[in-house]
């Protein structure tokens, strides 16, 4: 569990031209600040810098201004601590899914670190049934449906117990149905290991489902417009809480947020106290 | 703690895709499959047998004597230990060849493909020597390393080299960058994802290099033989021909076909075996 901090954050790409370089900024002066054990959502049109955002976080990538701090340290390139798990599953395809699970461990175990060789394949085996997945252990992912694929790479990105989960759009590939039992997976395990997580997706209604705050990102350059708090009881104590009337309402507002932008001057139509207001009700 | 209520069922029936066929019906149907792809073959060699005897005059078919005749030849040779000898010579030579090209081949492609300024300054050369036919350069190599087993391997290893080489560095260059990028959240340091993602990606590209590679060891090698060697089966070929000994010749020819493609059949088995995953 940890804290991350992000201050006036710019980066930069250069695209090279016929003469010349160009500087295309993908994101610009960002500031955010997530908490200790947060599930938190960005949303944002494609092409708004959340995955270069997401890159950032996970040390695949450097900030050309600004930092990141993560407990107060800056972020010096990839660590077990932050876990990634990616939408096209990136599964190592020539090993099962018990050591795909196992490759976190094992680099853990090279520092030194973690559990010894039995209880890896123990703590392994635990993480893939925890993601429903019990009896596949020895299967190669090309022998698994993607929503079976993910489940194994949600276990591999939680299995070395990292303080913070970075998730990249990782259900924008399945089907509407696997979708849902994947996301009610994803807030069952959050509730139980309380890890920080920051998730990426391009629906509205996924930020909402899943986030207890939600920053809307604009593009061109990416930055955060605005950040809503989502104040839903559990999600799963209530029989299809996204037909309820506030669920609605959160997921209006949303829209009309990430509208505005496409067109300049226009303001949103809701009032955004109406919400917060019916949440203690 | 709040217990974990998860949608088993439904990755249970995600899982039941095996279609179910009965077991004769298959036999039938693979054995029918199995006579349709011969068919040619078979043809073939009835041409051969035929063609010769009821077609060609006596004259002509001195040159082409029916396949009866040359089986019975290859019988004697391989009853007297005479053929052995020459496919051992032939095998051992190719081995030799094939096995340091893919010694060396594999190493190399590697260290051009991780190194991007070692590759970007070897390629041109690698490219003229691949498209520099390895049969253009038997003079050289018999000039320089003389007509015995030296330049036979020689050549043998340059065939080879270069469908390794070149399919190594054309494997690790095609690695899926989401696999590497994976790799390196999951605490894998450079030399890691060297040798866990990049090295096990490659692997299905570097085997079908492989598998060229022992393709060209015999052709290649047949080919020297037939210009200056005391065994093997291009010597065969060429020495039974200057001897008139045609049957035998052709019962010669007929050990190259099959060797090269029992070399190949074996060569593809083994790269499906390590491209088992590739399959998706």
């Amino acid at each position: 569990m940890s804290t991350i901090e992000i201050k006036n954050l710019t980066k930069k790409f250069l695209r090279s031209g016929a003469n010349e370089s160009t500087a295309v900024t993908a994101i610009e002066s960002l500031d955010l600040r997530i908490e200790d054990g947060e599930f938190f959502t960005l949303v944002g049109p494609s092409g708004c810098g959340k995955s270069t955002l997401l890159d950032i976080l996970a040390g695949l990538s450097t900030p050309s201004h600004g930092e990141v701090l993560v407990d107060g340290e800056p972020i010096s390139g990839p660590s077990l601590e932050r876990s990634v798990v990616f939408q096209q599953y990136a599964l190592f395809p020539w090993l099962t899914a018990a050591a795909n699970v196992l490759v976190g461990l094992e680099s853990q175990a090279r520092h030194g670190q973690g559990p010894n060789k039995a209880d890896r394949r123990a703590r392994a085996h635990e993480y893939l049934r925890l993601v429903g997945l019990e009896g596949v252990e020895d299967k190669y992912p090309h022998e698994l449906s993607g929503g079976m694929r993910q489940r194994v790479a949600i276990a591999r990105a939680l299995a070395h117990e990292p303080k913070v989960l970075l998730m990249d759009e990782p259900f924008a590939a399945l089907d509407a149905q696997t979708r849902e039992q994947l996301q009610d997976l994803l807030l069952d395990i959050w509730k139980r290991t309380r890890t920080t997580i920051v998730f990426i997706t391009h629906g509205i209604e996924e930020a909402v489902y899943l986030g207890q705050k939600v920053a809307v990102m604009s593009a061109k350059p990416g930055k955060i417009t605005e950040i809503v708090d989502i104040e839903l009881q559990d999600r799963q104590a209530v029989d299809d809480i996204r037909s309820t009337r506030q669920f609605g309402e959160y997921r209006h507002y949303l829209w009309t947020l990430l509208h505005r932008h496409g067109r300049q001057g226009e303001e949103a139509t809701i009032d955004k106290t109406l919400i917060t207001s019916g949440a203690s009700a | 703690m709040s217990t974990l209520v998860l949608p088993d069922q439904q990755v249970r029936v995600e899982n039941t895709t095996v279609r179910h066929v009965r077991p004769t019906r298959r036999l039938g149907a693979s054995l029918r499959k199995t006579l349709y792809r011969s068919g040619a073959i078979i043809g073939f060699l009835l041409v051969w047998e035929l063609v010769p005897q009821f077609v060609l005059e006596p004259a002509s078919r001195v040159f082409l004597p029916p396949l009866h005749e040359v089986l019975q030849q290859l019988w004697k040779m391989i009853i007297s230990g005479d053929l052995g000898t020459h496919i051992v010579a032939s095998l051992g030579r190719s081995a030799i060849g094939f096995i340091l090209a893919v010694i060396i081949g594999v190493p190399v492609g590697l260290v051009v493909a991780w190194f991007a300024k070692v590759g970007d300054f070897l390629n041109p050369l690698l490219e003229v020597f691949r498209n520099t036919a390895a049969l253009a350069l038997l003079p050289v190599f018999t000039l320089l390393l003389g007509i015995g087993e030296l330049s036979k391997v020689s050549i043998v290893l340059y065939a080879a080299f270069f469908p390794v080489l070149l399919n190594t560095i054309l494997g690790a260059r095609s690695v899926d960058p989401l696999l590497i990028r994976a790799g390196k959240t999951l605490g894998l340091n450079n030399f890691e994802i060297f040798s866990k993602v990049v090295l096990p990606a490659s692997v299905p590209i570097i085997f079908t290099g492989i598998r060229m590679a022992g393709t060209s060891a015999v052709l290649v090698l047949i080919a020297a033989e037939m210009i200056g060697a005391k065994a093997g089966l291009g010597y065969l070929i060429t020495n039974s021909q200057a001897s008139f000994l045609i049957p035998k010749m052709y019962a010669a020819i007929l050990t190259v076909a099959v060797l090269g493609f029992v070399v190949n059949a074996a060569l593809v088995a083994l790269e499906q075996h390590f491209s088992r995953w590739a399959r998706a």
